[in-house]
């Protein structure tokens, strides 16, 4: 595939309000592309897989930004850096796992360039998609990574409906753990949505990640108190230390009383169109220790229901391995 | 608005994908003019007196029929609900539901057809010359069936048909828990499938609209309710039907 070094002719707008960005993409219909980071769109644009006739930049809106306590928890402007986001000294005290997250996205570069909202809103890496080939994500009628011949190293072991692509967020998986909440703003007004709800898989949905429509604006993301301090675990396994997407990640947060779990919550990314929850395994973790022999007495629970593609085998094993470490202490 | 969706690939060429969803709005449009059309024509005709529903109870459709008919219509209401809403933006996990009512509606076709061609015999669903006189002639009673509710049923059987060829033609390709999905259709035909399948269910939106529309028209009521209970009154009978040409077997 030709990939170009000038940009197509876009018209740019760039508010300075959430209102009037709102108001834009309103006026637009679905034809302005709301740019972040920029870090997925301008991959999109130079590769003429997908283009935008007009572009929202987001960039000159001070209230995506920051970070900032709030009665219940903090908030997080959606156009806050990745590097922000894993340098705060609040994030760190309270909510470890969503810093460990940001840090282990893509590069140093990448991360004082992208931003928590752009990483949660992005699309797959799926590479047949990315090619521009008909698939079904891109409205066709077939599934290129799945067929005999396929290279679906990277693709879905749960969940794939048609569609095998996974969701390459590192930090949607510790914001569903950490239960935050998703705001987004448009024409209407503002939204709130439960991080877990904000994604789509693609028996939902197998044209769209998240259920951010046109006009829609992620403005910001709430992290409730409500797992803050808790023991928690993040670990992120890609081929590469630096500029990778995962391959299968783990975000994962407890409450224990003298070492007993009374509650949980266990998310594992790049398994799934949508951060995986691991419901069975938090579910026998109630009431058990941390410690070894409750690692390995789970670690099979989180892998049931796993269908596996050609080459993603590594991946059932894998998820199994990632409970065990988390559980260790 | 264009006819049928196209895709351009990576290589520059244009692949079919289905029928373009901008004709939905318009046998939307068709069909609700022609409803408004016959409400104005059926109000500014004379009203005929409407025989009474009581006295004696003839049979018009045995419970066995009644079951299928419902079981059709509540599976084709399901695949058209399931079809549509996601085309319109209404976001759920809509497959499953679409091919299980598919495969319902798929086994009460087989079981219909075999028990109407094998066991009831099709001549009541017959065109004969003499229906194709009612229209013009309002001394000619029809047999079991009129001409519009043999048309109706002939167009309806033959968008079920296809939407069936064509729904599991599409259904033998993608995952089900009996066996995994194959490229057994190659893109530009899986393009044809979902033409025609999308035709098809653009012919059923309008079909089944109409057929809604007339069985809760007020002098067709009484065969909704035949549809449900199973009888229609002595009365009705013999106002709408030629004894001649249909004998009702039994009293309900």
């Amino acid at each position: 595939m030709t990939a170009h070094d000038v940009m197509p002719d876009i018209e740019l707008f760039q508010p300075v309000t959430v209102e009037d960005a709102s108001a834009i993409a309103a006026r637009l219909n679905g034809q302005g592309w709301i740019l972040a980071g920029g870090q997925d769109t301008y991959g999109w644009l130079k590769d003429r897989a997908k283009s935008a006739s007009a572009m929202i930049d987001l960039a000159a809106i001070e209230e995506l930004q920051g970070i900032s306590e709030t009665a219940s928890g903090i908030s997080i402007g959606a156009m806050t850096t990745l590097r922000d986001v894993s340098r705060n000294p609040l994030i760190i005290e309270r909510f470890p796992i969503l810093s460990q997250a940001a840090s282990r996205v893509a590069s140093p570069q990448i991360r004082n360039q992208g931003t928590l909202g752009g990483n949660l809103a992005q699309d797959t890496r799926c590479w047949y998609y990315r090619r521009g080939l008909s698939c079904y994500r891109a409205g066709g009628n077939l599934c290129y990574a799945d067929t005999p011949t396929s290279m679906n190293r990277e693709h879905a072991i749960f969940g794939a409906s048609r569609c095998v692509a996974v969701s390459p967020s590192d930090t949607a998986t510790a914001l569903v753990a950490l239960d935050a909440t998703m705001v987004i703003a448009n024409g209407d007004g503002e939204k709130r949505v439960p991080a877990e709800k904000f994604f789509l898989g693609p028996a939902v949905n197998i044209t769209h990640m998240t259920i951010l429509r046109p006009g829609d604006i992620l403005t910001r993301v709430e992290v409730p108190d409500t797992w803050a301090g808790a023991e928690s675990y993040f670990e992120k396994v890609a081929d590469r230390d630096v500029w990778d997407f995962a391959l299968v990640s783990i975000a994962a947060v407890m409450k224990t009383n003298a070492g007993v779990i009374r509650d949980s919550r266990f998310v594992c990314g790049a398994v799934e169109c949508v951060p995986h929850r691991l419901t069975a395994v938090e579910r026998a973790l109630r009431g058990q220790p941390r410690n070894e022999q409750t690692a390995d007495s789970v670690a099979g629970l989180a892998s049931a229901g796993a269908r596996t593609l050609n080459h993603n085998q590594y991946k059932v094993p894998l998820v199994e391995n990632l409970v065990r470490r988390a559980l260790r202490t | 608005m264009d006819i049928v969706r196209f895709r351009e690939d990576v290589w520059g060429r244009e692949v079919l994908l289905g029928i373009s969803w901008d004709w939905l709005w318009v046998v939307l449009a068709l069909t609700f003019t022609a409803i408004i059309v016959h409400l104005l024509i059926m109000a500014f005709l004379r009203k005929e007196p409407r025989p009474s529903a009581a006295g004696k109870r003839l049979q018009r459709h045995d419970g066995f029929d009644r079951l299928f008919h419902w079981v059709m219509a509540i599976s084709v209401l399901v695949l058209l609900a399931t079809g549509i809403m996601p085309v319109l933006g209404i976001d759920f996990a809509w497959l499953t539901i679409h091919w299980v009512a598919g495969l319902i509606l798929t086994a009460a076709v087989i079981i219909h057809v075999v028990r109407a061609v094998f066991f009831q015999g099709i001549s009541s669903m017959v065109v004969t010359g003499e229906d194709l006189r009612e229209p013009f002639d309002t001394t000619v009673k029809p047999g079991k069936y009129s001409l519009a509710q043999k048309g109706m049923h002939h167009a309806m059987t033959g968008l079920v048909l296809l939407v069936i060829v064509t729904g599991l033609a599409l259904f033998a390709v993608m995952d089900t828990p009996w066996w995994e999905r194959s490229n057994a259709l190659s893109e530009a035909t899986l393009g044809w499938v979902f033409v025609l399948h999308g035709l098809s269910t653009l012919g059923l939106v309008g079909l089944t609209a109409l057929h809604v529309y007339f069985a809760l028209r007020p002098e067709k009521r009484f065969y909704t309710r035949s549809m449900v209970s199973g009888w229609i009154s002595e009365g009705e009978y013999s106002a709408n039907h030629d004894p001649a040409r249909w004998m009702p077997d039994e009293t309900a």
